[in-house]
C-alpha cells in the first residue's frame, strides 16, 4: 500500500516539473460567486468570465471556471451559495459580493477550509480575502477635473447619483463634491437619484429640471447619461455637457451628437471584464505568487478621439468592455507592490 | 336657497369620495414645490408628472382589479411581464415602423400568456396568488434575460415620437390613458363582469352561491392585469428609448402604492379608478418636491414613507365607516 503511494507521489513529483512551465494550477478549480445578473453590466461581466474562463480551461491553465449567480441579490442567499461552493471543493472562490461585511462569516469559513477568496467590484472586508477595489472617489473627481478643463469658467452642475445607501454611490458623489471644492466656479444646483438606470434617471431629471437654472454640465455615475439627455430634450432645454458611463446607448447618443454638432464629452466606468482580472489574480495566488491583499482596478475611460473605436467594440445594448489577460493582471499586481 | 343646499350636498358627496385625498395631496405637494421655486416651472412639472404617471396608472388599473378580488389577491409578476413584453416586442420590431402593430400585438399576447400561466398556477396548482405570481415572475424575468441578454434595442422612430408627443403640454399617452381609465371605470361599475369582481371581493362565497362565475371572473382579471402590464412594457420601451432588463423594477411597489393611496380597499371589494391618477401624480410630485428641496437621500426616503403613511391614514379614516 505505502509502496503504491510512494510510487504515485513520485510519479506526480516527476510529472509536475514538466507542466510547471504552463502552470501549477492545471488541476485547480475556480468558482465565481455573483450576487446579481439583472442588468447589462452584470451580463457582460458574466459573459467575459465565461469566455476567458473557458479559454483558460481549454489551455490547461486551470481545471474549471464555473459561474454561479444568486436569484434575489440577498446576502443570506449568497452566504448559502458560498457554503455550497466550499462543500463542492473549489480551490478558489471569486466573489462579487452583495454586502461588504455581511458575507464575512461565510468568507472566513472558506478561508479556514483553505480556499483562496478574491473579491472584486462588490468587495468584502474580511481580512483573509483579497480585494480588487475600484477607486470610485477618484472616478467622481476625474469627472469634475475634466469639466474644469473643458469649461474653465465653471457653471451650474446637475448631479445624478446612483442607488441611495450604497457605498459606491457615496464614494462617487464624495469624489464629485471634492472635485467641485478643489476647482473654482462650479456649483451643484440639483441632485437626484437615478439608480444607475436610464429610465429612473430620465424620470428624476424630468421632475427636477423645470425648477433649475440653465445647466452647464451633468455629472453622472454611469447608466444614467442617456436618460438625462432624453429628459433635457423632452423639456426643450439646451443639452448640457453630460458625462457618460460607457453604456452602448450613451456612446451611441454621444456619437450622433458628435456627428451632428461636434458635441464633446467624456465617458468613464469600470469594464465588466474586471471579473477576468479577478480570475487571473486568483490563478496567480493558487500558483503560489505573493500577491498584495489590496489591488485597484483601472478605469476604462473613453474620450473624444477614441469614441468610434470603443463604440465599434461595444456590443449593442452592452457596456464598453475589456477582457484582461494574465499579463494585465500581473501589471496590476506590480503596480500595487 | 335650494341652490345653496344642492351645492352643500354636492360638496358633502365630493368629500366622501375616497379618491379626493390623493388629488388633494398631489396638489399640496405641487404647490409646495412651486412656492419653493418661486413659481418657476409649475406647468412643466405637471406635464412631466402626467407623462410619467401614465405608466403607473396603466399597471395600476390591472393591479386594482386584481386586489379588488379580495384578500390575498395581488399580481407580483407585473415587473417581469413588462420587461419580457418590452424586450420581446422591441426585438421583433427591430426599429421598423411598419412592424409597430405587430409589436403591440406581441406585447399584449406576451402579457395575456403570462396571465393565463399565473391563473393556471393559482387555480390548477392551488398556489396562493402571492407565491404563484412571484415565482412566475422569476421564470419570465429569467426568460427576458435569456432572450435579450441585456440588449437594449431602440423602438421604431414613430413609436418613440408617439409616446413622447405632447399637445399643448399634455402628453398624448396621458390623454389615451385617461380614456382607458374612463372605459375601465364604466366596465367596473356598469358591466356584469365589473360588478362580479366587486361582489367576489366583498364575499366570494356569497358571490358563488348567487350564481356568479367566480372562476371565470378571476381568470379574466388576472389575464387582463398581465395584458395591461404587457401594454405598459411596450409604451414604456417606446418612451424611454428601448427595453432594459430592470425597466419594470420600480413598478412592483408603484402598482400597489397607487392602488392603495388612490383609495381602493386592500381587503378587496371596493375599488375606484380616479384615485389611481391622483396617486400616480402624487407619487411623482412627491419625489420631485423632495429633490427640489435638495434634501439628503436618507431624509428623502424617510419623508416619502411618512407622507405616504399620512395620506393613507387620512384617506383610510373615511372609508372605514363604510
Amino acid at each position: 500500500m505505502s509502496k503504491v503511494l510512494t510510487t504515485a507521489v513520485l510519479a506526480v513529483g516527476l510529472a509536475l516539473p514538466a507542466t510547471a512551465a504552463i502552470a501549477d494550477t492545471a488541476d485547480k478549480r475556480i468558482a465565481l460567486s455573483n450576487n446579481y445578473a439583472g442588468n447589462s453590466w452584470r451580463q457582460a461581466m458574466l459573459k467575459s468570465w465565461g469566455k476567458v474562463g473557458d479559454q483558460a480551461v481549454a489551455d490547461g491553465v486551470i481545471a474549471a471556471a464555473d459561474a454561479f449567480t444568486t436569484a434575489e441579490n440577498q446576502v443570506t442567499e449568497q452566504a448559502a451559495q458560498i457554503q455550497n461552493l466550499i462543500l463542492q471543493g473549489y480551490d478558489a472562490i471569486v466573489i462579487n459580493a452583495a454586502s461588504p461585511d455581511a458575507l464575512n462569516g461565510a468568507v472566513k469559513e472558506a478561508c479556514d477550509a483553505g480556499i483562496t477568496v478574491v473579491s472584486f467590484d462588490g468587495i468584502v472586508t474580511e481580512p483573509c480575502a483579497w480585494r480588487i477595489a475600484v477607486d470610485f472617489k477618484q472616478m467622481g473627481k476625474d469627472e469634475v477635473l475634466y469639466l474644469s478643463e473643458k469649461v474653465p469658467n465653471g457653471g451650474a452642475l446637475l448631479e445624478i447619483r446612483g442607488l441611495a445607501g450604497v457605498f459606491v454611490d457615496d464614494e462617487i458623489s464624495a469624489g464629485i463634491h471634492e472635485g467641485v471644492a478643489e476647482t473654482s466656479g462650479f456649483e451643484v444646483v440639483g441632485s437626484v437619484h437615478g439608480d444607475w438606470a436610464q429610465d429612473v434617471s430620465q424620470k428624476a431629471v424630468a421632475g427636477i429640471l423645470p425648477s433649475l437654472p440653465e445647466i452647464t454640465a451633468v455629472v453622472t455615475q454611469g447608466g444614467d447619461g442617456f436618460g438625462a439627455a432624453q429628459a433635457f430634450k423632452a423639456a426643450g432645454r439646451p443639452i448640457p455637457l453630460i458625462i457618460m458611463g460607457n453604456r452602448h446607448d450613451e456612446l451611441t447618443w454621444w456619437k450622433e451628437q458628435k456627428d451632428a454638432s461636434g458635441y464633446e464629452t467624456m465617458s468613464v466606468s469600470i469594464a465588466p471584464g474586471v471579473s477576468t482580472l479577478a480570475m487571473w489574480v486568483a490563478q496567480q495566488i493558487l500558483d503560489g505568487q505573493d500577491i498584495p491583499k489590496d489591488l485597484t482596478v483601472p478605469f476604462l475611460r473613453i474620450d473624444q478621439d477614441n469614441l468610434e473605436e470603443n463604440l465599434a467594440n461595444t456590443e449593442v445594448g452592452g457596456v464598453a468592455n475589456v477582457e484582461y489577460t494574465l499579463e494585465d493582471a500581473q501589471a496590476v499586481v506590480n503596480a500595487a507592490r | 336657497m335650494a341652490a345653496a343646499r344642492t351645492a352643500a350636498r354636492l360638496a358633502t358627496r365630493l368629500l366622501e369620495r375616497p379618491w379626493l385625498w390623493a388629488f388633494a395631496a398631489a396638489f399640496l405637494v405641487w404647490l409646495a414645490t412651486i412656492i419653493f421655486t418661486k413659481g418657476q416651472g409649475g406647468g412643466e412639472i405637471l406635464s412631466a408628472a402626467l407623462a410619467f404617471g401614465t405608466f403607473s396608472v396603466i399597471v395600476g388599473i390591472g393591479q386594482m382589479y386584481v386586489i379588488t378580488l379580495g384578500p390575498g389577491n395581488v399580481d407580483l409578476s407585473i415587473p417581469a411581464t413588462m420587461t419580457f413584453a418590452g424586450a420581446a416586442s422591441m426585438k421583433i420590431m427591430a426599429t421598423q415602423d411598419s412592424m409597430i402593430v405587430v409589436g403591440l400585438l406581441i406585447a399584449l399576447a406576451c402579457g395575456a400568456a403570462i396571465g393565463v400561466f399565473n391563473y393556471g398556477l393559482i387555480r390548477l396548482m392551488r398556489i396562493p396568488p402571492i407565491i404563484a405570481t412571484l415565482s412566475s415572475s422569476f421564470v419570465f424575468q429569467s426568460a427576458a434575460i435569456a432572450y435579450g441578454r441585456g440588449i437594449k434595442i431602440k423602438p421604431p422612430p414613430s413609436l418613440a415620437d408617439f409616446t413622447t408627443a405632447r399637445i399643448a403640454g399634455f402628453p398624448i399617452l396621458a390623454i389615451c390613458t385617461v380614456i382607458l381609465a374612463l372605459v375601465m371605470t364604466v366596465v367596473l361599475h356598469k358591466t356584469v363582469y365589473g360588478r362580479s369582481v366587486i361582489a367576489i371581493g366583498q364575499n366570494a362565497r356569497a358571490a358563488k352561491l348567487s350564481g356568479i362565475a367566480v372562476d371565470f371572473t378571476r381568470f379574466v382579471t388576472y389575464v387582463m392585469c398581465a395584458t395591461l402590464a404587457g401594454l405598459c412594457g411596450f409604451v414604456l420601451s417606446g418612451f424611454s428609448g428601448g427595453a432594459s432588463l430592470n425597466m419594470g423594477a420600480e413598478f412592483l411597489l408603484a402598482s400597489i402604492a397607487v392602488v392603495v393611496i388612490g383609495g381602493t380597499s386592500v381587503a378587496g371589494g371596493f375599488a375606484n379608478i380616479p384615485g389611481l391618477w391622483g396617486a400616480a401624480l402624487f407619487m411623482f410630485l412627491l419625489v420631485t418636491m423632495l429633490n427640489t428641496f435638495g434634501l439628503g437621500a436618507g431624509i428623502r426616503l424617510v419623508m416619502t414613507g411618512l407622507i405616504i403613511i399620512t395620506v393613507i391614514t387620512v384617506a383610510g379614516g373615511k372609508s372605514t365607516d363604510r
